[in-house]
């Protein structure tokens, strides 16, 4: 018998769904902070933020001295290091940001050059995003890839929030994931509107054109940009990975679409609005109905829907940019 | 102006195309075989047989083809050391259906009209039969369905058959099994990915079956293949104390959902669908999956030499168990291999034209029974799999949670 | 190779890549009033299912073909279904411009896929299968596309010369202008909108016999993209661009599969055309869209675009800069 889930339970309920909920949106968080970044700068929307979210999870894989399967060109090959997690982490996510970068070279930047319409990065970024996980396909194949289980040494697999009697469990790498977003969430507000090179990137976002007759090299600027949003996914991919296990070369790309969804709520290139934008989504996934638990995929875009319809700009947007 | 110019546009891409497909002459290295058009007979003695593989290399479900393109190859080594067809070796030609129908359709095209194979092993999914198989049906090729488990996949037509067995049979095993094991459940909450055609009508059948054992449904959950978290549905679930729980998905999803279980502290019975019989589950799940009741329609412990040497060869060059996917590839090449030597021995093959070669050896497919890795196999009159052994396994992982087994439960 | 076993091999290829072109008529509609709309797909599933129940759950069964006239009747049925459904979405999400319409219209996409997923009439992940055939081979669907492609052509054609035309084309340089000179820019936009989505929703009729099966995988974001590489690596300028990237876009990856087969290549060039080919067509991809189109803007994105960015950014300048980059 299942009775309205709230009722029953009463805040017992409520306070596992807010945490189950948090749990959740903290991986779309991590996901849509480099995406975000890229918005925020250039004013475009990188479809291949999920490849390289991929991409960067595979380096750390590797890293760690993770082998390949049979399948691929790669087959069975492992590097002769075996670096330990947190090192590869880092070095993983370097990796990402400079992929992240060569796509920007292939990709956005001869568009940029040429002053085309940046409707075309949709598709451009997109046909990149093609590239990508076709590469990692055809190298490595298509098997799950899971890092070693002792990366997080000795914590224990979940925390439980409740009582020994009503627990309420939430595993410790969702944890580690939310800590993580939060930290760089503080550290990038931190340098954009704090820093000489953060302030140097504002006014390259606001206005490129004046920004270069002030004598800032707007292309060094985007190109950290990309490095930086590469970086973060790179991050985000290794830790997401390392929760979930890396589930091939489309791994990313599953959160792609979500990842749109979050940016959007948020607000559009506002970078606190990201982590917002994937708590609210958790949250209201976790407190969909279980009778009703087919249509949770479509609550982010409800959600979204929704909120173009009433505040275009997002939860965390000022202004308002519809004219008229 | 605007008209002259598009009409030249289009004249000019139309033409590109027939001009490439035009030079596309059948590369011997790659797609060899049978010189024989419509009507004319040749000699086939030296030409291997064509024989087409259609599935999912790549796109988002390429984990499932790349497992039945290692099956199949495995097959075409194994039967052309065993001589082949009388003598003559078979020749396996691959084609990518990708993830969608049109990918299908067109590989099956390509494979039927111009490498001129004799007959077909595909596609990876259930729909994508559903867009393919009437197009095999048409043009009157026998098809093989490796694992396509939806309802109606054999009632497409004649010359539509499977070797992958509809879940129905195998999912009731499983639940006899999880009782014999602890008598006292009777909580079971059911867990299932809704935009999996497989899982969808596995699930069916687990909870018909549930009901039928008199025990108490308590929740259904549902997921999507391409959800990595489950803490939600499973605290959801885990409020109902249940003290079994099925679970029907793939590798990735299945895994995942197996593990978040166990780490959010679920203690009770798993019992895992016929998709999550795959070693690939082992790595996402590692110590978590020890324990878990899946059901089998093939397991690598089957005795019998045949599943032996199949079973060798995949663990030397893979180093891990083979899964069912790669089996029921095998198994759709072994059929055509015998089929085809059962027909050469009632009348030579290379006395028939390729269309009646195909009619001919999709009649010889139904007529038969095969001892096949996944033991004796045959075909009823519309093409339906008639498999004798289905299995229930336990999986046991080692002390260090990397590697594990299928055992086998009696 | 003989023209029959061409026409065997590639009669589906051939239709594909008509019904490509006709998608990508049907995201250029809306984007000649410079909405940038993804929603295609969306009305390409709706038309689908609805062809899809009508053949195998409504219509008696018929001996032999499928009757054509029924297939017309589910074609117009789909129209009628799409545009209805089109004015309901785009009275609220014409508003938005740029991106956020994308977005927006990319949201009822991916809502319409859940529902499909969930309902019975739709079968779930499985779908509808068993669509009967109203022509005895692929090629034959020619019959119904190539008229179908002719008349949206013309249509198109005398569209961009007629007053109409020039309204559109005046709203997508300049919306602000096109108000103040006394159009109404809302009843154009969503005139176009809502041609764009009957076109979508015939063309979904269509494929759903012409698949034999429909399901909850028909149409969905990676379309929405698909179709819009359409028309923008051919040009959206006119009607032309959208008609030769559907053609070719769809023709590619067939091409690089058939370009395998050729003989005197190196195995190994072979094995990469095949199990490589979708790498060379997202090369192909951005490459197409990096050299091929001409300088210039589509839509007004770049100011929607900057000024989403401002509005992001916590701007509190309202100026629209229309015309500036």
């Amino acid at each position: 018998m299942q009775a309205s889930f709230l009722f029953n339970h009463g805040h017992h309920s409520i306070f596992t769904a807010i945490l189950n909920g948090l749990s959740i949106g903290s991986v779309y968080a991590i996901f849509a902070l480099g995406y975000t970044l890229v918005f925020s700068i250039l004013g475009i929307i990188n479809f291949a933020h999920g490849a390289i979210f991929t991409l960067g999870a595979y380096f750390s894989y590797t890293l760690t001295g993770g082998a390949f399967g049979f399948n691929g060109l790669l087959a069975n090959a492992s590097l002769p290091i075996h670096l330990p997690f947190l090192f590869a982490l880092v070095l993983g996510s370097i990796l990402a940001g400079i992929a992240s970068v060569i796509v920007e070279r292939l990709a956005f930047r001869p568009l940029r050059k040429r002053g085309a319409d940046p409707l075309l990065t949709l598709v451009s970024s997109l046909g990149a995003a093609v590239v990508i996980v076709n590469v990692i396909q055809y190298l490595v194949g298509s098997e799950i890839y899971t890092f070693p289980s002792d990366i997080y040494g000795r914590l224990p697999a979940s925390i439980n929030f409740g009582t020994v009697e009503r627990p309420i469990a939430i595993r410790t790498v969702q944890i580690v994931i939310f800590s993580v977003s939060a930290l760089i969430v503080s550290i990038l507000t931190y340098f954009i509107n704090f820093t000489r090179f953060g302030k140097a990137l504002q006014a390259v976002s606001e206005d490129a054109i004046t920004a270069s007759l002030l004598g800032i090299n707007t292309e060094k600027f985007i190109t950290f940009t990309f490095f930086l949003s590469g970086f973060l996914a790179g991050l985000a991919g290794t830790l997401v990975g390392s929760s979930v296990s890396i589930a091939g070369p489309y791994f990313g790309i599953a959160f792609g679409l979500k990842g749109l969804g979050v940016i959007v709520l948020g607000g559009l290139g506002n970078i606190p609005g990201a982590v917002l934008g994937g708590l609210v989504i958790g949250l209201a996934e976790a407190f969909v109905p279980a009778d009703y638990s087919g249509y949770k995929e479509a609550i982010a875009f409800a959600l979204l829907f929704m909120m173009l319809l009433v505040r275009p700009q997002g939860l965390l947007g000022r202004s308002v940019i519809q004219k008229v | 102006m605007f008209k002259r110019r598009f009409i030249s546009q289009i004249l000019v891409s139309l033409f590109t195309f027939a001009l490439v497909v035009a030079c596309t002459q059948p590369n011997p290295s790659n797609s060899s075989v049978t010189p024989s058009s419509e009507g004319s007979t040749t000699s086939r003695n030296a030409v291997a047989i064509p024989i087409g593989v259609a599935v999912a290399q790549t796109s988002n479900v390429s984990l499932l083809g790349q497992e039945q393109v290692i099956g199949a190859k495995i097959a075409e080594q194994v039967f052309n050391q065993k001589g082949g067809v009388n003598g003559t070796p078979i020749k396996l030609i691959f084609q990518d259906t990708a993830g969608d129908e049109q990918g299908a359709i067109n590989a099956f095209n390509t494979l039927i009209s111009q490498s001129k194979v004799v007959g077909i092993v595909g596609p990876t999914l259930s729909q994508q039969a559903f867009g393919a198989d009437p197009v095999a049906e048409r043009a009157k090729v026998p098809v093989l369905a490796p694992s396509n488990t939806a309802k109606g996949i054999p009632q497409i037509g004649d010359y539509i058959a499977r070797v992958s067995a509809p879940v129905a049979v195998v999912a009731p095993n499983a639940i006899e099994a999880a009782l014999k094991t602890n008598p006292q459940i009777k909580n079971v909450a059911v867990f299932f990915a809704q935009n999996d055609a497989f899982s969808k009508s596995e699930t069916g059948t687990f909870q018909k079956t549930v009901q039928d054992k008199a025990l108490n449904l308590v929740t259904v959950q549902k997921f999507q293949t391409t959800d990595t978290d489950f803490q939600t549905q499973v605290t959801n679930a885990m409020n109902l104390k249940p003290d079994l729980i099925i679970i029907s998905g793939l590798a990735a999803d299945g895994g995942n959902l197996v593990k978040q279980l166990r780490d959010l502290g679920y203690k009770g019975l798993i019992i895992g669908g016929n998709g999550l019989n795959t070693s690939n589950i082992l790595p996402v799940c590692k110590q978590a999956c020890d324990g878990v009741l899946i059901a089998q329609a093939y397991s690598p412990e089957h005795p019998g030499d045949l599943n032996k040497t199949f079973r060798d060869v995949y663990k030397t060059q893979n180093k891990k168990e083979p899964p069912q996917f790669s089996a029921q590839a095998f198994t759709g090449i072994q059929v055509f291999v015998e089929a085809l030597t059962a027909l050469d021995n009632k009348t030579k093959l290379n006395t028939l034209s390729l269309e009646q070669l195909r009619t001919e050896l999709n009649k010889q497919i139904l007529s038969a029974k095969y001892d096949t890795p996944l033991g004796q196999i045959s075909f009823d009159s519309e093409g339906e799999i008639q498999q004798s052994q289905f299995y229930v396994a336990q999986i046991k992982m080692d002390a260090d949670g990397q590697n594990g087994r299928f055992e086998f439960l009696k | 190779m003989t023209m029959t076993a061409f026409l065997e091999t590639y009669g589906f290829l051939i239709v594909s890549m008509l019904l490509g072109a006709l998608l990508g008529l049907s995201v250029y509609l809306p984007l000649m009033a410079g909405q940038l709309s993804l929603a295609s797909p969306g009305f390409y599933a709706l038309g689908g299912y609805i062809a899809a129940i009508l053949s195998t759950q409504v219509f008696p069964v018929t001996e032999g073909s499928f009757p054509l006239l029924e297939l017309l009747l589910e074609m117009l049925l789909a129209a009628i279904a799409a545009a209805v459904l089109a004015i309901a979405l785009g009275i609220p999400v014409l508003r938005l411009r740029g991106i956020y319409l994308a977005i927006a219209t990319i949201a009822f996409v991916e809502i319409l896929r859940v529902l499909a997923l969930n309902l019975e009439i739709t079968g779930g992940a499985v779908g509808i299968f068993g669509i009967p055939q109203p022509f005895q081979s692929q090629i034959g669907y020619l019959w119904i596309v190539v008229p179908l492609l002719g008349l949206s052509m013309v249509f198109l054609y005398r569209l961009e010369s007629m007053h109409v035309g020039r309204v559109l084309r005046a709203i997508r340089e300049d919306e602000l202008a096109a108000d103040t000179m006394g159009i109404n820019p809302t009843h154009y936009k969503l005139l176009s909108f809502v041609l764009g989505a009957v076109l979508a929703g015939v063309v979904g009729a269509i494929s759903a016999h012409f698949l034999n099966t429909w399901n909850a995988r028909q149409g969905t974001f990676d379309a929405s993209i698909v179709y819009l590489a359409f028309v923008l690596s051919g040009g959206s300028r006119t009607f032309v661009g959208p008609v030769v990237g559907g053609i070719v876009l769809t023709a590619l990856p067939e091409i690089l599969r058939g370009m395998a087969g050729i003989s005197g290549l190196p195995i190994w060039l072979a094995q990469f055309l095949q199990d490589g080919r979708l790498i060379i067509f997202g090369l192909l991809i951005v490459m197409s869209t990096v050299f091929l189109p001409p300088r210039g803007n589509y839509t007004r994105t770049v100011t929607t675009m900057a000024m989403a960015k401002a509005a992001a950014r916590q701007r509190e300048t309202r100026e629209t800069r229309e015309g500036s980059d």
